[in-house]
C-alpha cells in the first residue's frame, strides 16, 4: 500500500497539491545531495571550476525552499489538513529548512574547496573524506527514506550519526595535534576544521529529518527522547 | 541529550475509559436502537465526562444524532424506535420504567439545527420554561432573563427590546436566544444538534465562543457535521460510522494522530 496514501482524497485537486509538493521536495532533496556530493568531489580533487559551479546552484534550493513553504502555505489555508495530511505537510515544512541549511553546508565546504593545499595538509583531506562519504550516505539514506516513508530506513539513517560523531571527533583530534606541531598549517587547517564541522552539522540534520519521517509515520515526536523510548516508538504497534 | 518522556497527552486531558464518577456526566452502556427492522445503533459504551464538550462526528446516516437523541429520550417520539442498554445520568437508568420523561428533559437541555424560536417576545422565550414550571414572580423571571441571556452571549444586543417578538433576531440571535431558553431552567447537560449548519461564519464563530464558555456551567454534548468546529470546541470527540462507535478519544489526539484508519480517512477526506 502507498505509505503517503495521497492518492484516496475525495478531493482530486487536493491529492494533485499534496502530489506536487511532495515531489517538489524530493527534487530539492536531488539537488541538495547532488550540491553535497560535488562538494565533496571538489574538496577531494582540489576542483575549482566545480567549487564554483556549486557556489553557482545554491540559489536554486534557496528557491524550491520559498516555493514549497508557499505551497504549504496554500494547502493548510485551503484545505485544512488533518491527522496524516497534517503531519505530512509539517514534516514537509521542517524537512525542507533541514534541506536548505545542508545546501548551505555544502556551500561553505565548496569555499574550502577553492583554497590550495600543500602535500601535507591534503592528508586530512582524506579524512575529511571518509566523514564526507559517511554523511553523504546518510543524507541519501533519509531522502530515500523520505520519498517511501519508510520507518525502518528512517531510523537506520538515525543510527548511523553515531559514527559520523565518531569519526568527526577522531579528525578534531587529528587536527589539533597538527595544529600544535606547525602552527603556520593553522589558517588551512581551521578551514579543513570548518568542514569537518559543517559535514557533521549535515549528519545531524540528517538525524533532523529522520525524526519528521518517524513523527509522520508514528505521530510521536521523537526529538529530545532517550534511545531506548525512541526504538520503543519506532519498533512499537501504535 | 536531555531525556524527556515523551507523551502525547495534553493539559487536561482526561483518561475517557477509566473515567471517575465524579468526572462524569454520562455513561452509555451497549446501547443498541433499532426503528422497525434496521438497527441504527449498535452496542454503543462511552462515558461523557462533566463540563466538557464532547462532539460526535461522522458521516450522514451514522446514528451521531440518533445517539444525541437518546441522551433526552427524544427518539421516544418515534413510534417504531426500540432502545436497549442504558444511559445513566447520575447513576440512574434514564429507559429505566419509573423514569420521569419531563423532568429529565429539564435536566438535559436540547438545541437543534434550525433556530426554532416561539411565537413570542424574547422575554417570554427565555422564561417559557421556567412558567411552565409555574414559576410567574416577576423578579425571579427577570432575574432568570438577565442570566440567561447574558450566558447566551445576546444580552447587550436585546436588553433594550425585550417585548420585541423573537422573530425580529437574525438567525445567529434566534440560535443564541434558543440557547438561553434551553439554559434558563439550568440543566445539567445541553445537547446541541449542528447548532451553527444553519448560519453564517460569523454567526457560527459567536455560538462557538459559547460553547466553550457554557461548558464552565454544563456539560456540552455536539453533533456536528463540521470537523474543524468539531476540533475547534469539542474537548473529545466520538467518530461513528454505519451506528459503530468507531474512535472516541481527546480531540487534540483524534484530528493529529487517529488510531483507527476510518477514522483518518474520515477526517482527512478519503474514500473510506
Amino acid at each position: 500500500m502507498d505509505k503517503v496514501n495521497m492518492s484516496r482524497h475525495i478531493s482530486g485537486k487536493f491529492n494533485e497539491e499534496l502530489e506536487a509538493v511532495r515531489n517538489q521536495v524530493l527534487s530539492m532533496g536531488g539537488l541538495v545531495e547532488q550540491q553535497l556530493r560535488d562538494s565533496l568531489i571538489a574538496i577531494e580533487k582540489s576542483d575549482h571550476d566545480m567549487a564554483q559551479q556549486i557556489l553557482q546552484r545554491d540559489y536554486k534550493i534557496n528557491a524550491l525552499e520559498v516555493q514549497i513553504d508557499e505551497a504549504c502555505v496554500q494547502i493548510i489555508a485551503k484545505r485544512q489538513p488533518a491527522a496524516s495530511d497534517l503531519r505530512l505537510i509539517i514534516a514537509i515544512f521542517k524537512t525542507i529548512s533541514d534541506l536548505e541549511r545542508i545546501g548551505d553546508e555544502a556551500e561553505r565546504i565548496a569555499r574550502v574547496a577553492l583554497e590550495s593545499f600543500n602535500n601535507d595538509q591534503q592528508q586530512f583531506l582524506v579524512s575529511l573524506e571518509n566523514l564526507g562519504q559517511q554523511v553523504l550516505s546518510m543524507l541519501h539514506g533519509v531522502l530515500d527514506a523520505f520519498a517511501r516513508m519508510d520507518l525502518d530506513s528512517a531510523y537506520e539513517v538515525h543510527q548511523m550519526d553515531a559514527q559520523a560523531d565518531r569519526q568527526y571527533e577522531a579528525l578534531t583530534r587529528q587536527l589539533m595535534t597538527y595544529m600544535m606541531e606547525d602552527p603556520r598549517g593553522i589558517p588551512k587547517v581551521m578551514n579543513v576544521l570548518w568542514s569537518a564541522r559543517s559535514l557533521e552539522r549535515i549528519g545531524d540534520r540528517c538525524q533532523n529529518i529522520a525524526e519528521y519521517i518517524i513523527f509522520f509515520v508514528k505521530g510521536k515526536d521523537v526529538r529530545h527522547v532517550s534511545p531506548e523510548s525512541m526504538e520503543q516508538t519506532v519498533k512499537g504497534t501504535r | 541529550m536531555i531525556s524527556v518522556t515523551p507523551t502525547n497527552t495534553q493539559a487536561g486531558s482526561l483518561d475517557l475509559a477509566n473515567l471517575s464518577a465524579a468526572d462524569t456526566a454520562l455513561e452509555i452502556q451497549n446501547l443498541n436502537l433499532h426503528y422497525g427492522e434496521a438497527q441504527a445503533l449498535y452496542d454503543i459504551s462511552m462515558k461523557i465526562p462533566k463540563n466538557r464538550v464532547t462532539a460526535f462526528i461522522g458521516p450522514s446516516g451514522c446514528g451521531k444524532s440518533t445517539l444525541l437523541r437518546c441522551i433526552n429520550r427524544m427518539n421516544d417520539l418515534v413510534e417504531i424506535c426500540k432502545v436497549s442498554g442504558e444511559i445513566r445520568l447520575h447513576e440512574q437508568n434514564i429507559y429505566a420504567k419509573n423514569v420521569d420523561v419531563a423532568a429529565l428533559r429539564r435536566q438535559v437541555g436540547m438545541v437543534f439545527q434550525r433556530p426554532n424560536p416561539f411565537p413570542k417576545s424574547i422575554y417570554e422565550n427565555v422564561v417559557y420554561g421556567m412558567r411552565l414550571q409555574g414559576v410567574n414572580d416577576r423578579r425571579r423571571l427577570d432575574e432568570v432573563v438577565e442570566r440567561s441571556l447574558k450566558g447566551a452571549a445576546l444580552w447587550d444586543e436585546v436588553k433594550d427590546r425585550l417585548n420585541e417578538s423573537a422573530f425580529g433576531l437574525s438567525g445567529g440571535q434566534q440560535q443564541r436566544l434558543v440557547i438561553a431558553r434551553a439554559i434558563a431552567i439550568e440543566p445539567e447537560v445541553l445537547l446541541l444538534d449542528e447548532p451553527t449548519s444553519a448560519l453564517d461564519p460569523i454567526s457560527t464563530l459567536t455560538i462557538e465562543e459559547l460553547i466553550t464558555e457554557l461548558k464552565e456551567q454544563f456539560t456540552v454534548v455536539i453533533v456536528t457535521h463540521n470537523m474543524q468546529q468539531a476540533a475547534r470546541v469539542s474537548d473529545q470527540t466520538a467518530f461513528m460510522y454505519m451506528g459503530k462507535l468507531i474512535e472516541y478519544a481527546d480531540t487534540n489526539t483524534l484530528f493529529t494522530t487517529p488510531q483507527k484508519k476510518q477514522t483518518e480517512d474520515y477526517i482527512t477526506g478519503r474514500y473510506g
